[in-house]
């Protein structure tokens, strides 16, 4: 009897933790906002400082549209748009609001690799962003779940 | 173990405060937006304008520079391309946002290009690293941390022309190497023979080679910035051409309304100080036996700006060095007076002040802007009690009227009026100084401005 209880407590546990660690994960697909009508993917791959703030305003537009709950957006950098998620980029307090809100930031691997090798070092990144193995594999990703593709 | 804790945390809490976005001169200057800034920007400054001084002839029908336009000190009206600018500015690696450059050519008429008939003259050539929290490190050729008036950006100064004492004391006249008499006034039309602008070096223009530390803090809604520089203090020349070198102080605080760059709202208050020496040869001889002279200038003030309001309040002061003129950077009033009258009339270690009270209203709902600056300025002040006959102590006063007419955010037209009183109180009407002080008129002042 002691042994069936312990088997049952110890499944419980596992079943708790296995929910804490789907409940605390980065959500990074469409079942982080289950009211979302709306589902945009903003790419970012220009060197030109104005289009890291085009972007976030965009993200931010999308935003107060429709409602932080009601739209999905994820912002996927690679390339020379990878700056916009280096961890000293003067944007990064927009980010860190734009985040709060449910907005996700992807970051290129093969773009990291390219600036570790042109900068000696890995680049620090923005806390809010996630890795993923390539910008564009992630966006058509994200195409085929039914994301809509903006390039501000 | 647990007070080490909460040190560590209050250290960190104070190396990880937000650095100031590009939103005072020293920061707007000098940096650039990490990991947000260009390779290359591409930008500039064109000043067209036309002016016209009603300064009267003295009794000898002959003019002084204050009577006359400059650069060239020949004409009385007339157009000119007061500036022409071009810049390049950011981040060379963009990858590394931490190191930015900054680099400007003046190609308009001006005491910068004059000397010599330069067709262009480089003012800015400089590399800021950005690596230290709170110890930003510039180096090279930039403007020097200092007066309002002067630091702001051209694209921010909303008169024609500079305060006297910031024109006369501030925007540096260097020495020539050798000593040149005085000029004396002279006849329209002035040619080249009698030319009033014979000069070796181009001014300053506010601007030193050197290195200099700097950074801003922002607690809450309020701004800290500082800056220590040390320079050649021999302005655009480059290099250096003595044994000491300029020392340079800056300090400001702000409680920052909002908006950003150069006309965000804010209430700013900063003190400046600037110490140095050049090398003179004051002696009327044919040898060149330069001294060095020490030239102090500081100066604090305040500026209050939240649409549609804007003043400026700044008390000024310098030691040693005052530029009097008439040309040929003399410092010197009139050798052969104070020539008997050791000390009485010596630029070269006389001193200097001034201050201006300045206000602009934005008419709300339209493109126009009102302007009003007063100043009042004592160039060799008399602080040594001289006698009577030997106080070359004069005073300056101008008020200063201006409308603007604000095409767009980067294209306006400016007219200024300007009344000028100038005397030598010390001396009667048409008696020493004032013989060519009298008649000192006013000046009107048309200028587009246009940034690209």
């Amino acid at each position: 009897m002691k042994r069936h209880n312990d088997t049952i407590r110890g499944s419980v546990s596992l079943l708790l933790l296995i929910a804490l660690f789907i409940g605390f994960s980065p959500a990074r697909a469409s079942e982080a906002k289950p009211f979302a009508e709306k589902q945009v993917v903003l790419q970012i791959s220009d060197p030109d400082p104005f289009k890291q703030t085009l972007v976030l305003n965009v993200a931010n537009n999308l935003l107060k549209h429709y409602g932080p709950d009601r739209v999905e957006v994820e912002v996927v950098a690679f390339g020379p748009g990878l700056r916009l998620l280096q961890a000293g980029n003067d944007n990064s307090p927009r980010i860190d609001g734009l985040a709060s809100q449910g907005v996700r930031f992807s970051a290129c691997e093969n773009t990291i690799a390219n600036f570790t090798k042109n900068l000696g070092k890995p680049p620090e990144l923005n806390t809010h962003a996630v890795t993923v193995s390539a910008g564009v594999v992630r966006i058509m990703d994200l195409i085929d779940q039914g994301y809509r593709l903006i390039k501000p | 173990m647990n007070r080490i804790v909460i040190r560590a945390c209050g250290l960190a809490m104070l190396c990880a405060l937000p650095q100031a976005q590009a939103t005072n001169w020293l920061m707007l200057q000098g940096t650039e937006a990490e990991s947000a800034a260009p390779r290359a920007k591409v930008w500039g400054i064109i000043q067209a304008q036309y002016q016209k001084d009603y300064s009267d002839a003295s009794a000898a029908d002959a003019y002084i520079p204050p009577k006359l336009l400059g650069p060239d000190l020949d004409t009385q009206d007339g157009f000119n391309i007061n500036r022409a600018r071009l810049a390049v500015r950011g981040a060379g690696f963009p990858l590394d946002g931490k190191i930015n450059y900054f680099l400007m050519a003046e190609l308009g008429n001006n005491g910068i290009t004059s000397a010599g008939n330069s067709f262009a003259k480089m003012t800015d050539a400089s590399v800021t690293f950005n690596h230290i929290p709170g110890a930003r490190t510039r180096v090279g050729l930039f403007k020097t941390p200092g007066s309002e008036e002067v630091y702001q950006g051209i694209i921010n100064i909303d008169y024609i022309n500079f305060t006297e004492f910031g024109n006369q004391q501030l925007i540096e006249r260097l020495p020539n190497d050798k000593y040149t008499n005085n000029r004396g006034a002279a006849t329209l039309p002035v040619d080249s023979d009698n030319s009033l602008n014979t000069v070796e070096k181009p001014v300053a223009a506010a601007r030193d080679t050197g290195i200099q530390v700097f950074d801003t803090f922002v607690m809450d809604d309020w701004e800290h910035s500082y800056a220590v520089m040390l320079g050649n203090g021999n302005g655009l020349s480059l290099s250096d051409n003595d044994d000491s070198k300029d020392v340079y102080l800056y300090w400001s605080s702000e409680k920052v309304f909002g908006g950003k760059g150069p006309r965000r709202a804010g209430w700013k208050m900063f003190a400046w100080h600037q110490d140095g020496s050049r090398l003179l040869d004051n002696t009327n001889d044919d040898v060149h036996n330069p001294q060095e002279f020490d030239r102090t200038r500081w100066g604090l003030g305040t500026q209050y700006r939240k649409m549609p309001f804007r003043m400026t309040f700044e008390y000024r002061k310098a030691d040693g060095m005052i530029f009097v003129g008439p040309d040929k950077m003399t410092f010197d009033q009139n050798v052969q007076v104070s020539g008997a009258n050791p000390g009485g009339a010596d630029g070269a270690e006389g001193k200097a002040w001034g201050a201006y009270l300045e206000g602009g209203w934005y008419i709300p709902q339209t493109n126009w802007e009102l302007d009003a600056r007063y100043e009042y300025y004592s160039r060799l002040t008399d602080d040594s009690g001289h006698p009577a006959g030997y106080n070359f102590e004069s005073i300056w006063k101008t008020l200063t009227l201006g409308v603007q007419y604000h095409f767009n955010k980067k294209t306006r037209a400016t007219l200024n009026y300007a009344f000028r009183d100038v005397e030598t109180p010390d001396f009667a009407k048409g008696a020493g100084p004032n013989a060519n002080m009298d008649g000192i008129g006013d000046r009107l002042a048309l200028q587009v401005t246009a940034v690209f």
